[in-house]
């Protein structure tokens, strides 16, 4: 509380946290875009003569096992790695995020329906998953993060669904249909405005799990064929030369967990501005009650 | 890693829902929720196989025997030429009977191959659990009496880093570090208990504490907040000025009321877990059911690949449920003490 009261209603980048972790976003966004263009060296030459070589002059961050440039293999693995990643998340949005405020306004049975497929989706495990997806549709990053974005959506589904229960019982919302208001009026006027920060935090915490998925896959060595440059792919090879090069591992990981961090953090800088407490907004009727009432009044309201 | 459970908003919301429904309904409210759930999620899962578009009869055949008489033929013994409905309901009454099926490639029966391994992801995720209770346990504890001081921070520094590095960068990060630098413990290998319980805990030590570090970093900045708002309740305050002991206080009166959301999150982090059970074994090279499953993703092994998902998932739902009637209990004893 004491940190939302710091930066009170103002832009998210006064935090520094939020800075730091934008700083680094665009970084990434800069080498998805150009990466491969603005790489030093080309990703794939090989050089014996350059084996586990250590950061230094000519190899900023070293040389992997066939002595290819490590900082060049990254910047142009970068492009594969974001790319799916938001393929999985724009999957989950645009499945998700409708079928989220259609519930509250298809009747019961639709709600029903929808809420058990959204339970049973929630329990497949989803790298399982995506590794058998590859089984089925061929062995492609594209395809393995398919399963990923249908597996996300459910959270887009109920993190929109609570929002769009919590804004439709508010009164302001059945002024609106009193005067006369549509549907669809009311929902895109009064219902999705609102819910809108709240997909976007979703948005930023699906996309830091999407990031960790594609870069596990990759580390599973599932969708690239071996000579494609990709973050994962640089760790796991540098995980069978251990013995020459112990701290090979350490870049692509770090980057890795930079990257994820720097989305989680941007998501938590949004969530204590947009929802404080992780609720989305509430009516300031409910807001006087503890959270955990809230959770049973729209429990039974559901 | 259910990708699902791996945001905090599902999991912000999700788990006061299922403890209110847990509350009202229990264990046997729970069956009639996981029924449904484990027949939609093993259909998906079997639906897999007729999504490939593989021919497994011609695959087994192979190029040269693959004439159309003989395709059709071993179709027909296979069942696909079924509708998908009914294979699907001829393959779930046989799961449920402990048939899977046999591998494509090698004629081993699936359900042989799963015994087999099961077993390594087993120890591994058990031993991540008591590591991750214990060690995550203690440092919110520890951060909770503690609040405000050095002590706190670091913890909570430290719980934010771990909670951000994936479980398969946490376990190159231990290789490196206890097995090719200090040569303690083995890098790679499993053994069963059957041959020497010493060397089964030293080949699972490591991929097990590879596990545990996420869990313990979120169990221990969950039950910090919520040992902290427990612990300035009035009913705390009271019994501290009725003068019970501290240690009595915190474990009665404050961890009791307190576990509820750590224990929640146990359950959302559990495939997390198996996720991070197949980077273990990529690591460390364990012979598990992850391995089995990219064998078999990279053969087109489809019946291995539905038995391993159906195994894996069925777990996942069954924890769920364990939690929930976990939760469900922790509610109505805790009702009990503060009546």
């Amino acid at each position: 509380m004491s940190r939302r009261s710091l930066t009170g209603r103002s832009s998210i980048l006064r935090l520094p946290s939020a800075k730091i972790a934008v700083i680094i976003l665009a970084i990434v966004l800069f080498f998805a875009i150009f990466g491969s263009m603005l790489a030093p060296q080309n990703p794939l030459t090989i050089n014996a003569n350059a084996l586990y070589q250590g950061p230094g002059v000519h190899h900023l961050l070293g040389t992997d096992y066939l002595g290819r440039d490590v900082l060049s293999r990254l910047m142009a693995g970068t492009r594969l790695s974001v790319l799916t990643a938001l393929e999985a998340v724009v999957i989950a949005l645009v499945l998700g995020v409708p079928l989220g405020i259609a519930t509250v306004f298809l009747g019961k049975w639709f709600d029903f329906a929808v809420n058990r497929v959204a339970d049973a989706l929630m329990t497949l495990p989803s790298i399982f998953f995506a590794v058998a997806v590859t089984a089925a549709l061929g062995n492609g990053l594209v395809q393995a993060m398919l399963p990923i974005g249908v597996l996300l959506a459910p959270v887009f589904f109920r993190v929109t669904r609570a929002a769009t229960l919590e804004f439709t019982s508010a009164q302001y919302v059945e002024a609106a249909e009193l005067l006369g208001g549509s549907k669809v009026h009311v929902i895109r006027v009064h219902v999705l405005r609102k819910v809108l920060p709240t997909v976007a935090v979703t948005t930023a915490t699906a996309t830091a799990a999407a990031l960790l998925a594609v870069s596990f896959l990759t580390f599973l060595g599932i969708g690239v064929q071996p000579p494609t440059p990709t973050w994962g792919g640089v760790l796991s090879s540098d995980l069978d030369y251990l013995s020459q090069a112990p701290w090979a591992p350490f870049i692509p990981g770090a980057l890795i967990a930079i990257t994820v961090g720097a989305v989680n953090a941007l998501a938590d800088a949004f969530r204590d501005r947009t929802a404080p407490g992780a609720l989305p907004m509430l009516d300031p009727v409910i807001k006087t009650h503890s959270t955990l009432e809230v959770a049973d009044v729209r429990q039974s309201a559901a | 890693m259910a990708v699902a459970e791996l945001t905090g908003v599902a999991g912000a919301i999700a788990p006061r829902r299922r403890r209110g429904r847990a509350a009202l309904s229990g264990i046997g409210g729970g069956l009639a929720v996981l029924i449904p759930i484990l027949v939609l999620s093993s259909f998906i899962t079997y639906s897999l196989g007729a999504l490939s578009n593989s021919n497994p009869a011609a695959t087994i055949l192979g190029q040269d025997a693959a004439t159309p008489a003989a395709v059709a033929k071993l179709d027909r013994v296979l069942g696909l030429d079924k509708p998908l409905v009914v294979q699907y309901w001829d393959w779930l009454t046989q799961a449920v009977q402990g048939h899977l099926g046999v591998s494509y490639f090698t004629q081993i029966p699936v359900s042989q191959s799963i015994a087999q391994r099961l077993p390594v992801d087993l120890s591994i995720a058990i031993g991540a659990v008591i590591l991750g209770l214990l060690i995550g346990g203690t440092a919110g504890v520890v951060a909770a009496i503690r609040r405000g001081s050095w002590v706190d921070r670091g913890i909570t520094l430290v719980c934010s880093v771990f909670s951000t590095l994936p479980a398969f960068v946490i376990g190159i990060i231990l290789v490196v570090v206890f097995a090719v630098t200090a040569h303690l413990l083995p890098a790679n290998g499993y053994t069963g208990p059957s041959s020497g319980v010493g060397s089964w805990l030293e080949h699972i030590i490591l991929p097990s504490l590879a596990l545990a570090l996420q869990l313990a970093a979120d169990i221990a900045r969950q039950l910090r907040t919520s040992l902290v708002s427990v612990l300035e309740q009035n009913y705390i305050v009271g019994a501290r000025v009725r003068g019970l002991p501290y240690r009595r206080i915190l474990v009665r009166h404050t961890l009791r009321n307190a576990s509820g959301p750590a224990l929640t999150i146990l359950g959302y982090d559990f495939p997390i877990m198996l996720a991070g059970a197949v980077a273990a074994e990529v690591v460390f090279s364990l012979p598990g059911m992850g391995q089995l499953l990219l064998e078999a993703a990279q053969t087109r092994d489809i019946p291995v690949v539905q038995g391993v998902v159906l195994v894996i998932s069925t777990f996942v739902i069954v924890m769920n449920l364990l939690v929930n009637g976990a939760l469900a209990w922790l509610n109505r004893s805790n009702r009990g003490v503060s009546a």
